[in-house]
């Protein structure tokens, strides 16, 4: 028996792909998570009310949504309804990650993929020469409009403070947020720009390629639904393998009796699945719950994507284009309530953003809708100490559904008489389509 | 063009990701080795070796060992590297029996008891504090910017104003209260500790309302000195400021949320090694 082993770049964390085959057939394809430091431990008879401050440091990506899930945990606990002005701003705060997230993932992470280079940096020097020179720079502009967002809402862009139990520390000044709707109105048609150019190197690849990835259908599970997105998190959603019309809606409280966490013998993470069969979270996973996105733009891309490609759609090379809807979404979401909050006066407004609170002993789920999936904090508080902790990590649900495609690509390059070198490309294609975080995904 | 590579142990990667925004790099680095942004799978020799994270298992070690031979000069980047960071107040005793006890999966790389600072392995030449440090204290480390401009204090980079006939008698709890925008911190009962922590990343929190928690340590002041030193004049300023009783502070000073920042330039290991030297923080 051989074992393949596969360094990973180009996502969050420390992992590896480890392939094991006999005689030309594939024995096994892992995903092996391998840092850990604890926080389910580490918080143990903290104060509760510090979590929303220690928590974001599990994950510098996804800061913001651990963030807003601990304060929401702590106000369901303590049974605090936050002033509409301070939901706004949080979710300002959480359109600001999603469009940080998905510009770093499309730009950063997989489009060096669609042209042969290491990283974005080298696009200009190592790709096509159709690729403007001015990518790279568009890229990283776009990006930092969504970090500019989150410093916005929410104080910095790493590890925001703004969110507190009851509310926001402060409103929105009304001159930071008339240099965001510039910025925003900036980076509109850019990354539309920078998104139909992705589309069609897709495109190019999965033609080149002669696949897509794992095609084979798969359960989907989301807390964004409703009439239109909210990825501040309500409820969640699984949308069955069959692609059965109704989905399956539950409370996060009650998240135990629906999907089942299992540990590993090779990797620090846990594994999630639904009713024993493979299941995804992330972009496809709301792009395929879809009925529309409410904005003009995300909208055309939406229609454009569900009449290419199916609804629900399964190849995994989707999830990339799906993260491109939701980039444009953010960008004309985040105008939009700016705009309001503008027009009705609601900057600069120090009365409103936070009601006063009583803490008390208890416990509670916290949910919100990271760009990887549903993401739920679960704390037990005694004598205002945290007595148990959960994070319940949205890449974790996609860990089945990514050792599932890893063995669809290492079935394809692998042959009795070869390893095709592509493999090694092949498993960092996959990877990167989940965007798996691994900071998040082992806590 | 000079070389420069990222080395990320254990940690949230903060730090590389703050690195992302700071792009004015750009023309005169080539970045040839950041595994969250770069697929490249060895380090080259390079000009600046960045370490972020701390060493929390047996493959941190490895790859630091390895990685800082190929360096002219070694950086130590954010609070993990600088003391392990958030990771180490899994060292409390409450904890750490249960932590012992945790399943460790048997294929993966080993737990060390505890989350080190890089400087227990190697040498730095520089330390670079916060959590994470800025873009712009990065872009200033990396282009040796002498015109790079920061206040000795936080305080000193927040523009709110101190009153003298605003005492409070007790401490506000981090969430608690309504935040006035134009007023200091302290003077409002938060536990605020921009008036003694190293100033240069514009007082982000503050100005938007949270109290300082020091992440990125203390001023030069008392950067070579115990950090009983360090709170004993936290204590000072509360005093002349607040009505607040001394015990009330000194709990909270030592609660999870501050002392994981505060302790960071005390030595975690308990033997006698030098404190780190004001010349070589940043």
């Amino acid at each position: 028996m051989a074992t393949l082993t596969f360094p990973l770049s180009r996502m969050e964390g420390h992992a590896q792909v480890v392939v094991e085959i006999s005689r030309g057939t594939v024995v096994s394809a892992h995903f092996q998570a391998t840092e850990y430091r604890g926080f389910e431990l580490l918080v143990l008879g903290g104060p509760a009310e510090q979590m929303p401050v220690i928590v974001p440091r599990i994950c510098g990506v996804c800061s913001t949504a651990h963030h807003v899930a601990a304060v929401k945990t702590l106000e369901a606990i303590y049974g605090v309804t936050p002033p509409p002005v301070a939901l706004k701003i949080r979710e300002l705060l959480m359109l600001g990650q999603l469009l940080q997230n998905q510009a770093t993932s499309l730009f950063i992470f997989t489009m060096p993929d669609r042209v042969g280079a290491e990283s974005l940096y080298d696009l200009a020097e190592r790709g096509p020469e159709e690729v403007a020179a001015d990518t790279v720079a568009h890229a990283l502009q776009v990006r930092q409009v969504g970090t500019h967002l989150i410093t916005l809402a929410g104080g910095q862009f790493i590890h925001p403070v703004k969110a507190v139990v009851g509310g926001v520390t402060s409103g929105l000044d009304s001159e930071g947020a008339l240099k965001m709707l510039d910025e925003l109105a900036w980076a509109l048609p850019i990354a539309s720009e920078l998104f139909d150019a992705y589309w069609e190197a897709s495109l190019a690849m999965g033609e080149r390629l002669g696949t897509w990835g794992d095609d084979a259908p798969a359960c989907y599970i989301t807390s964004v639904g409703g009439e239109r997105p909210n990825y501040y998190g309500d409820v969640l959603r699984v949308l069955g393998c069959d692609g059965e019309e109704v989905c399956t809606i539950f409370p996060a409280d009650d998240y135990q009796q629906y999907l089942i966490e299992e540990e590993a013998e090779y990797s620090y993470a846990r594994k999630t699945s639904y009713q024993n069969q493979v299941m995804r979270a992330n972009s496809l996973a709301r792009i395929n719950l879809a009925q529309h996105m409410d904005t003009p733009r995300a909208d055309g891309y939406l229609t454009r994507f569900h009449e290419a490609f199916g609804q629900p759609a399964h190849a995994i090379m989707l999830f990339d284009l799906a993260r491109g809807i939701e980039l444009v979404y953010a960008i004309e979401r985040a105008r939009e309530i700016l705009v309001e909050l503008l027009d009705t006066g609601q900057v600069d407004d120090r009365a409103d953003v936070k009601v006063p609170y009583t803490p008390r002993d208890g416990e509670g789920y916290g949910l919100v809708e990271a760009p990887r999936g549903p993401l739920i904090h679960h704390y037990r508080v005694e004598m205002g100490k945290i007595a148990q902790a959960e994070f319940i990590i949205p890449t974790v649900h996609n860990l089945a559904a990514i050792e599932r495609a890893l063995r669809v690509a290492a079935e394809r390059y692998v042959t009795a008489e070869s390893v095709a070198l592509e493999l090694e490309l092949a498993v960092g294609r996959v990877v990167r389509s989940f965007d798996p975080c691994i900071a998040c995904a082992t806590h | 063009m000079k070389r420069f590579a990222v080395v990320q142990l254990s940690g949230c990667a903060g730090c590389d990701v703050s690195l992302v925004n700071a792009d004015a790099w750009v023309d005169e680095y080539k970045l040839v080795y950041m595994p969250l942004v770069v697929s490249t799978h060895d380090i080259p020799e390079v000009d600046i070796l960045l370490i972020t994270g701390g060493v929390r298992n047996d493959e941190d070690v490895y790859k630091l060992r390895h990685a800082v031979k190929r360096a002219q000069m070694v950086v130590a980047v954010g609070t993990c590297a600088i003391s392990g960071g958030v990771a180490n107040l899994g060292d409390r005793d409450e904890v750490r029996e249960v932590f012992l006890a945790h399943h460790q999966p048997h294929l993966a790389p080993r737990l060390l008891p505890k989350c080190h600072p890089v400087d227990n392995y190697v040498s730095p030449d520089l330390y670079l504090s916060g959590c994470p440090p800025t873009p712009e204290l990065f872009m200033a480390v990396l282009m040796e910017d002498q015109d790079f401009q920061a206040s000795r204090i936080v305080c000193q980079e927040c523009e709110r104003s101190k009153l003298r006939d605003m005492r409070p008698t007790h401490l506000m709890g981090f969430q608690q209260g309504q935040v006035d925008s134009e007023i200091c911190l302290i003077n409002q009962g938060y536990l605020c500790i921009g008036s003694s922590t190293r100033g240069g990343c514009r007082a982000p929190c503050p100005r938007a309302g949270h109290p300082c928690v020091a992440c990125r340590g203390p001023s030069d002041v008392f950067i070579e000195k115990d950090s009983e030193v360090w709170f004993g004049s936290i204590k000072r300023v509360f005093d002349s400021m607040t009505s607040v009783p001394s015990d009330e502070i000194e709990a909270g000073l030592r609660s999870p949320q501050l002392a994981l920042f505060l302790f960071q330039f005390s030595d975690y290991a308990g033997d006698d090694r030098a404190a780190r030297s004001r010349e070589k923080m940043f």
